[in-house]
């Protein structure tokens, strides 16, 4: 792949961020840096290099046939983590057939040799259109080039094969094990005064149209990469640690298999995350499509009488993970209905230690809670008080009603007339009773809470505190708006469910994050880990294309 | 070639793995397209629901492509096919293995059902015709009927035994999804699949490479 053509448009090339230490620890060289010029060190005596670093021209006495010749390479290696590299050359020369080799060495190859003589070198000839990768008289590869040609050479490090093109047209895969194990660098070699190659290292167009050879190579290897035999080790347990000496215990993963573990994984997810209502239609779902798979070799007219649910469970054991999902989502729906004491007890009784965690932090956050519904409550009581007795006193418009000024404006005479006094009144005396019942409990509530955790030393608890006594400050804390309904609103309570769930699942030694996102961690550090080992095809299994921006 | 046993240790590899970006989001998006191309459909509308995920199809189609899974899952081939065609007719038209298949699908629960002089006569009307323009459908038609020659038998070869399996109406339905997805311009591939697939293969490959800690077991952390 070319520095210019791919660094902005193909997401093939994933240089791993430069300033990552986690680069420097792998690999000390910069994996990223491609070849720019001719190494103005690594050239044959005989060889003239221009101002930019780009022309090479023979200068020497002419070699013929005595094996002499006069190599360059470029002042860079090539990085495999490409993907796909690319370069070419325009050649003058006097003849259409040029005594010319363009392709690629290794560091330490002869530069008094043509690439593709030597061992670790490979080149494509113009005076025979061969192919050589350390063999004296080549294969058949191509046609001859010479005067005003372009040829190109590339590297697909997926394959580690090479291709050669001239003028723009593909002349085919060739060579293997092309860079495998050794740095490789873009080497011309010549042999006959007159004779000069100019190089492009992607510093404009290219004459071959790489950007589709790339998307090819992509194509192929995701393809390849897809269609790989699944390790069984992904798919059961391990006695022990010491699998990789063992020979596969299992062979093969039966589609039926692999897509067991996915609906596990799914489901384990959403059981996480608490998901509990998809979690559930999910598992319905499930079930029934084994009992449906299940039933076929039975009678084909049996399908409409439910199967018993016990011959399911045995080929879906989620049974202990479903009592789980269900007595969390009890919890869980505790806390988002303002049921804050039974999320507390059912807590304390099955998943010991979620409360005392982090210095009691859930128990605090928990608490607060109960006090907010407690307030939530009064504020309720308080304002169905006052909306009864505005309506008892625009009732009886001529008894005093000052202190509700304008309440009893908007009201309908007639409307007043036909509601029943009496009732009204012994409904505001009985509500105003809940009310000051609902008050004392919170302000006691209160006090016991102050009480219990003044002694706290956690600056989140404290924290907590003060947000939490500050909706006595409003009447309405619903519609106070700001922090103080941040406090108060149903948000506050999907939050503090959402900490719960993880709390408890904290507590039962479950991962803090759901299999599959490790599974995908996993899978970005083996790519990323790949490439630094030069494996060109971790190039192209880009996961943010094929999994997130898709 | 300097094979340097590279060895990553837990701590640097898990701070590697801390590093990977990917959010709730990502992954509630990875959830979702394998509830909508697997069929479920009830799970995705509440995925929808709960976690906020606009759901890249609507429901319906969800529905429709499932009324012809559980239509070929329970052996009515008739109702699938005019599903499908209700669905896109064009499908069935442009891709003849499918439409071979879905045939040698129903042939193949004539002689189920025991239902020998109907089968024949589907396979001489139907099917030989098909037969007759790939070599490929002639050997699989003839495949299929060599399940009438095994009739009752318990020595038929695994291979003639399987066609009569659950596994075979599950690959008929899984190719009819596929082709009804990819008309809806939508990705059959699921997702998660191919990245476990990918995890596999970038496990397996890396080994060679490097010792670093490994994930196992897939479905029951």
């Amino acid at each position: 792949m070319s520095p210019s053509t791919d660094s902005d448009d193909d997401g093939n090339v994933s240089p791993p961020p430069s300033e990552s230490p986690v680069i420097s620890v792998a690999s000390p060289d910069q994996p990223m840096k491609l070849p720019t010029r001719w190494n103005d060190e690594c050239r044959h005596q005989s060889l003239n290099l221009s101002e930019n670093g780009r022309e090479l021209s023979y200068q020497g006495p002419n070699s013929n046939g005595d094996g002499a010749a006069a190599a360059a390479r470029s002042i860079q290696s090539i990085p495999p983590a490409c993907g796909v590299y690319y370069y070419e050359v325009e050649i003058h020369s006097k003849a259409q057939t040029a005594n010319i080799s363009v392709g690629f060495a290794g560091p330490d190859v002869k530069l008094s040799r043509l690439p593709g003589w030597e061992p670790l070198s490979w080149g494509y000839h113009g005076d025979d259109g061969s192919s050589f990768a350390a063999e004296q008289n080549g294969t058949p590869y191509g046609p001859t080039f010479g005067l005003g040609d372009v040829v190109g050479a590339g590297i697909d490090w997926a394959t580690n094969r090479a291709f050669f093109t001239k003028n723009g047209t593909f002349l085919g895969s060739v060579f293997h094990n092309v860079g495998k194990g050794v740095d490789v660098y873009p080497s011309v070699g010549l042999q006959h005064v007159g004779e000069s190659v100019k190089v492009n290292f992607g510093h404009e167009p290219f004459k071959y149209d790489i950007d589709y050879h790339v998307q090819q190579q992509r194509q192929q290897t995701w393809t390849t990469l897809m269609s790989q035999k699944l390790d069984p080790r992904l798919f059961r347990a391990d006695d022990d640690g010491t699998e990789e000496e063992i020979a596969p215990l299992m062979s093969e993963v039966s589609e039926e298999q692999s897509k067991q573990t996915v609906n596990k994984l799914v489901l384990s997810y959403l059981a996480h995350h608490g998901y509990v209502k998809t979690a559930r239609a999910f598992q319905k779902q499930t079930r029934d499509a084994v009992e449906e798979r299940t039933s076929v070799d039975d009678d084909i007219e049996m399908d409409d009488v439910p199967g018993p649910s016990t011959s399911s469970s045995s080929s879906f054991p989620t049974s202990k993970l479903e009592a789980d999902i269900e007595l969390r989502t009890r919890i869980v729906n505790s806390v988002l209905c303002g049921d804050i004491d039974s999320a507390l007890s059912e807590t304390r009784k099955h998943y010991s230690g979620t409360l005392e965690a982090e210095e009691g932090l859930m128990l605090v956050k928990l608490r607060c809670r109960k006090f907010v519904e407690l307030v939530l409550e009064t504020a309720e009581l308080e304002k169905k008080m006052k909306a009864a007795k505005a309506k008892e006193e625009a009732s009886a418009p001529e008894m005093d009603g000052i202190e509700e000024d304008g309440m009893g404006m908007d009201v309908d005479d007639e409307m007043i007339s036909a509601s029943p006094i009496a009732n009204g009144s012994n409904g505001v005396s009985l509500l105003s009773s809940d009310y000051e019942a609902a008050l004392n409990a919170a302000l006691t509530y209160g006090k016991t809470l102050d009480q219990d955790f003044k002694a706290t030393k956690s600056p989140e608890a404290k924290n907590i505190f003060i947000q939490t006594f500050a909706i006595l400050t409003s009447s309405d804390p619903l519609s106070a708006g700001g922090a103080i309904a941040e406090v108060a609103g149903h948000d506050a309570r999907v939050k503090l469910a959402n900490e719960l769930n993880q709390a408890i699942l904290r507590s039962q030694g479950r991962p803090t994050h759901p299999a599959l996102e490790m599974m995908y961690r996993q899978t970005a550090v083996c790519l990323l880990q790949l490439g630094l080992a030069r494996v060109g095809a971790a190039a192209f299994a880009n996961m943010q294309k094929e999994f997130i921006d898709a | 070639m300097s094979l340097s046993a590279l060895h990553i240790y837990n701590e640097e590899w898990d701070r590697r793995l801390h590093e990977v970006q990917v959010s709730k989001g990502d992954l509630n998006r990875l959830i979702m397209d394998y509830l909508v191309i697997e069929g479920y459909k009830s799970a995705a509308e509440e995925f929808a629901q709960e976690a906020g995920v606009v759901p890249p199809v609507d429901f319906e189609s969800i529905e429709s492509r499932m009324k012809v899974r559980e239509a070929l899952q329970r052996g009515d081939v008739e109702d699938a096919i005019v599903r499908v065609n209700e669905l896109n007719p064009q499908i069935l038209d442009t891709n003849h293995a499918l439409f071979f298949h879905l045939q040698q699908q129903k042939l193949i629960e004539y002689i189920r059902q025991g239902r020998v002089l109907e089968a024949l006569q589907f396979a001489q009307e139907e099917l030989a015709q098909l037969g007759e323009h790939s070599p490929e459908f002639l050997s699989e038609l003839e495949r299929t009927m060599s399940l009438l020659a095994f009739e009752h038998s318990t020595s038929t070869p695994s291979a003639i035994a399987d066609l009569l399996s659950p596994a075979q109406r599950m690959k008929t339905a899984g190719e009819v999804n596929a082709a009804i997805l990819e008309s809806l311009d939508q990705g059959k591939e699921v997702k998660l699949v191919q990245l476990v697939k990918l995890l596999s293969w970038g496990q397996g490959t890396l080994k060679e490479h490097a010792e670093f800690p490994k994930v196992r077991d897939i479905g029951f952390s």
